[in-house]
């Protein structure tokens, strides 16, 4: 029994940073080994989100592959400063899924030449640091999402997961595009405010 | 120009990465110049991390392992092998330098092992795969992919004479479920609560029950049978707090598609 107990216990070890930075710095090197670490310890994270997004298998595979991809190709540009790996890597995961998402939307629509919404967004957010919140933290932040008005909440959920933008979300929600900016504003700095508690 | 207050209220559409290209640019400028601005992005950002990974964890095929980490050797060095298969495996080369102890004793072992081995494996992929199920189901199940389906109807309703003012939107995709708003109902009395039907030829079905706030306003995600027949109208009846399985009280708010 000990050895089934064990079996099931045993699930992808969550990555440190220090070991992430290190495999990055093989992978410019060429290490096949450091590659596949980081494949392992990242890809059911990374899928989960760009399935999430896209919402269809095979899609969300080939979104898999261009997001390593482009992660081992610019593993030396790498910058500690901007961020975790396990943050990086799911910034660029949330980007191209919803470049796809969008790409999809504009042939269903048989709309052209439609305004880029989303610019690549870890080179323009040059300035600030993103964290992985610990997992306490996140359980708090988690339940509070859950708990947040639902009008708030799906506002939230429509920027993030389905790439609306403002003004798209005012469109569907048929809303003020002013009610909708502060909605998810509000939304996000009580999730703030919960987090600002618990570490209190 | 936008005002302060009215850049400022981008600042968490900035975080989302929900800006149009035009709002973004214009933040970013303004951010370059506005200490207040930058310490509330730098606070939003945080969690970020929490929306990236509060989805259903779904494990990608194995296969895709060697696909990926195949293209990503692709790029470096064609030809190269890759992952696991390339690494040496020493301890299978260990059992074979050591003195084999007599077969009598280790066939048996073995067998108990190669069968626990896989009991064990078999255990740890059923219970992947359940959740695997339970997170597609989770997924297609929430109020924000109920307003980006392809199928969204739109079915507003009227206050009845009980409640003029009473004014609700059912937003129903057939796939993914109802999203229920309404606003100005009257506060439902003690022991009585407001439930949503929604009707089809056959009969009223049940969505569930509505909970008020002090202004009259509610809004509620609802899953619906995705075998449900066509609704000719969505109903709002004033009913025990319990809820009932066919609508027996006074009807608050109706609406037609």
């Amino acid at each position: 029994m000990w050895l089934l107990a064990a079996l099931v216990r045993m699930q992808p070890a969550a990555g440190s940073q220090a070991e992430d930075v290190e495999s990055l710095r093989l992978v410019v090197s060429g290490d096949q080994a450091a590659a596949a670490g980081l494949y392992d310890r990242h890809s059911r994270g990374l899928y989960s989100l760009i399935l999430r997004i896209v919402g269809d298998e095979r899609e969300a595979e080939d979104v898999l592959q261009e997001v390593f991809v482009q992660a081992f190709r610019q593993a030396g540009r790498y910058d500690a400063s901007r961020g975790v790996v396990a943050a990086w890597l799911l910034m660029m995961a949330r980007s191209r899924a919803i470049d796809r998402l969008r790409a999809r939307r504009t042939r269903v629509e048989g709309r052209t030449g439609e305004v880029q919404v989303l610019n690549d967004v870890p080179d323009s957010q040059p300035d600030v640091a993103s964290a992985m919140l610990g997992e306490e933290q996140t359980r708090l932040v988690r339940q509070a999402l859950d708990e947040l008005p639902l009008l708030q909440r799906m506002a939230i959920e429509l920027a993030y997961y389905e790439g609306l933008s403002h003004s798209e979300i005012a469109q569907r929600l048929e809303q003020p595009l002013g009610t909708v900016k502060t909605r998810i504003r509000l939304g996000l700095l009580k999730l703030r405010d919960v987090l600002a508690e618990g570490q209190a | 120009m936008s005002t302060h207050d009215e850049l400022k209220a981008n600042g968490a559409g900035y975080v989302l990465g929900s800006l149009d290209a035009h709002e973004q640019r214009e933040f970013e400028a303004h951010l370059a110049g506005c200490a207040e601005c930058k310490a509330e992005v730098a606070s939003l950002r945080p969690l970020i991390s929490v929306l990236a990974t509060s989805v259903p964890q779904v494990t990608p095929r194995s296969e895709l392992r060697e696909r990926i980490l195949g293209a990503a050797a692709g790029l470096k060095r064609s030809g190269a092998e890759v992952g696991p298969q390339t690494r040496p495996r020493p301890h299978l080369y260990a059992l074979h330098d050591r003195k084999a102890p007599p077969a009598l004793v280790w066939l048996p072992l073995a067998a108990a092992i190669v069968i626990a081995v896989g009991a064990g494996i078999y255990a740890l992929r059923l219970q992947r795969q359940m959740g695997d199920l339970q997170a597609r189901f989770d997924q297609e199940q929430s109020a924000a992919a109920v307003l980006a389906a392809p199928d969204l109807a739109r079915i507003d309703l009227q206050g009845q004479p009980v409640a003029p003012d009473a004014r609700a939107r059912a937003l129903w995709s057939r796939s993914r479920g109802l999203v229920f708003t309404a606003a100005n109902l009257p506060p439902a009395p003690p022991g009585k609560a407001y439930q949503v039907w929604v009707v089809t030829a056959q009969m009223p079905i049940s969505a569930g029950l509505l909970t008020t706030d002090p202004t009259g306003g509610g809004s509620q995600y609802y899953v619906t049978p995705p075998d449900i027949a066509p609704p000719v109208a969505v109903a709002v009846t004033l009913e025990p707090s319990g809820g009932v399985p066919s609508p027996t009280g006074e009807r608050y708010l109706i609406g037609m598609p």
